[in-house]
């Protein structure tokens, strides 16, 4: 069982507040982060004392977000060697295929466009842990980087 | 005053018929025919050099054609007549020319040398065309094109945003309201949680229209890859995955095979799952059915091509909105659905330059035939149809 962190790129408080029930509701214990912009994001990943924090082992991007959009975050993901084999998740609004394609080439592992229908919503979300945390195996140095990983069942942010 | 080089005219009577015959061409020419010596002087002037530069032929004849370039052009022409001099023709160029009133106005010239009956260069010859209008017409073309292109990308930002940022309130209704049954529901009373449904179920509703909204627009947006599609084989596919969908459903289906078009493939298919859903699901009250895709000629000479059922059908007074968006002949109690597919048939039969039309009557059934623009196509050549 692998307890890595989920970190959360949503900027929207209402759809957080969400995603988090979500989560909640399929008994996920990961720990989530959320970074409420672009800018948040790559602090979280890149920024002072994120060398102690244990690298997420799962990304979920949303696409529109303020400073920095999401593709600027998946980019900057992709170009770094500690983060660029963390799985990235894009989950947003829109499918819309300009988006669908450019998540893609720029290395998204998934895309998946939230629901409306919140079970709908509920069920997304239970499956995309279950899949990217339990089913899948990480890659090796997003399981072991030089900082030490404490498996905790602490939620929020 | 004309000299023209006239290849195989023999006769002194020969050559004055060709002479006049020329000459009655020249005069009748819309473009400006002026004749000049090598250092510039005019020496003839047709009717329409007369119309557009407003000097007559005796205003002008024996000047020097400069008077005719406006304001430091003057070089131009004499590096010009300088290049004939050398036996140059001097093709389609423009520029701009200058009337006896002083108005400047744009030209389209060629040049030629002219030659007399020994072959010796004597002087040039120069055609040229007022391109005022032709000018404007393409600075209008310009403009509308440009508006176009603008409309074009408001219309990709405006479906961005509905796609990314409509979306999340209802989301929200959506997600709170369910919230608010789970957490709450106790308290809510009977009436209450009946409430909190209804929000739920509205959200869900309009999550689909804004789909469908935005799967019209891709349609009608969407660039067109034309390539030959066996639309008979595209049917059966659609038809095998409908009964999969409902295997208790006794539907016989009938598909004609092949049915080769050249069409967009991907965009063609829309039309033909728009059109045998819709017949799945307006037979769908009925315990047996019938549905038949297949051609026949159309009246204009085209292949026509059809979705017969025999389900509820439609009262045919109503037929001429059912290709309208968000239009529809029953209610959502009655059959669901948002009323987009019929425009996106419509939308896509259109760009392919054919038409979509409806036959029905209540409970007779119905029939939907649209024609293609693009040739028929014999499925042997066709890569996909073999």
């Amino acid at each position: 069982m692998q307890y890595r962190p989920i970190l959360l790129v949503e900027d929207n408080a209402a759809d957080e507040e969400l995603t988090m029930r979500a989560f909640s509701k399929s008994n996920i214990v990961n720990q989530i982060a959320v970074a409420h912009d672009g800018a948040e994001a790559l602090e979280h990943l890149f920024g002072d004392g994120s060398a102690r924090r244990p690298l997420p082992g799962l990304i979920l991007l949303d696409l529109k977000l303020p400073k920095v959009d999401g593709f600027e975050v998946l980019r900057r993901i992709r170009a770094h060697e500690r983060t660029r084999l963390i799985p990235v998740v894009i989950l947003t609004s829109s499918r819309q295929e300009e988006d669908v394609l450019a998540g893609y080439q720029g290395g998204a592992n998934a895309y998946v466009r939230k629901p409306v229908n919140f079970a709908d919503f509920s069920h997304a979300a239970r499956t995309l842990d279950m899949f990217w945390l339990l089913l899948n195996e990480l890659p090796p140095n997003v399981i072991s980087p030089a900082a030490s990983a404490t498996p905790s069942a602490a939620r929020g942010t | 005053m004309v000299q023209l080089p006239l290849a195989g005219v023999g006769a002194r009577g020969d050559l004055a018929t060709a002479a006049s015959l020329l000459s009655a061409i020249v005069n009748s020419s819309d473009d400006a025919i002026v004749g000049k010596t090598l250092d510039g002087l005019v020496t003839s002037w047709n009717p329409a050099a007369e119309r557009m530069y407003g000097y007559s032929a005796d205003e002008i004849v024996g000047r020097p054609v400069t008077v005719l370039c406006s304001p430091g052009r003057a070089a131009e022409v004499t590096e010009i007549l300088a290049r004939i001099g050398r036996g140059e023709r001097v093709l389609h160029h423009e520029t701009v020319r200058q009337r006896k009133d002083g108005t400047v106005f744009p030209v389209s010239v060629t040049i030629s040398p002219v030659y007399d009956e020994r072959g010796e260069l004597i002087g040039a010859s120069s055609i040229a065309r007022d391109i005022t209008e032709q000018q404007r017409a393409e600075a209008e073309l310009r403009r509308r094109t440009a508006d176009l292109e603008r409309a074009n990308r408001n219309l990709e930002s405006f479906t961005y945003s509905v796609s990314h940022d409509l979306r999340a309130p209802l989301r929200e209704l959506n997600g709170f309201s369910a919230a608010l049954l789970e957490d709450c529901g106790d308290s809510l009373g009977e009436t209450g949680r009946g409430y909190a449904g209804h929000i739920t179920a509205a959200s869900d509703q309009m999550a689909e229209l804004i789909d469908d909204l935005l799967d019209l627009s891709r349609v009608s947006r969407a660039a067109m890859h034309l390539q030959v599609v066996d639309l008979g084989a595209e049917a059966a596919i659609i038809a095998a995955e409908l009964q999969r969908s409902e295997p208790d459903r006794r539907v016989t289906f009938t598909v004609q095979q092949p049915a080769c078009v050249r069409a967009d493939p991907r965009l063609i298919r829309t039309v033909l799952q728009n059109l045998l859903e819709n017949a799945w699901k307006f037979t769908s009250r009925h315990d047996r059915a019938s549905i038949e895709f297949g051609t026949m000629p159309a009246e204009d000479g085209r292949t026509c091509y059809y979705v017969r059922d025999d389900g509820a059908g439609f009262d045919p007074a109503y037929a001429g909105k059912l290709f309208s968006p968000f239009q529809r002949l029953h209610s959502a109690r009655e059959f669901p659905g948002t009323g987009i597919g019929l425009a996106s048939v419509h939308q896509i039969v259109e760009r392919h330059g054919g038409r979509a039309w409806a036959e029905s009557a209540v409970e007779a059934g119905a029939t939907f035939y649209f024609t293609l623009d693009a040739e028929e196509t014999p499925c042997s050549t066709g890569p996909s149809c073999s």
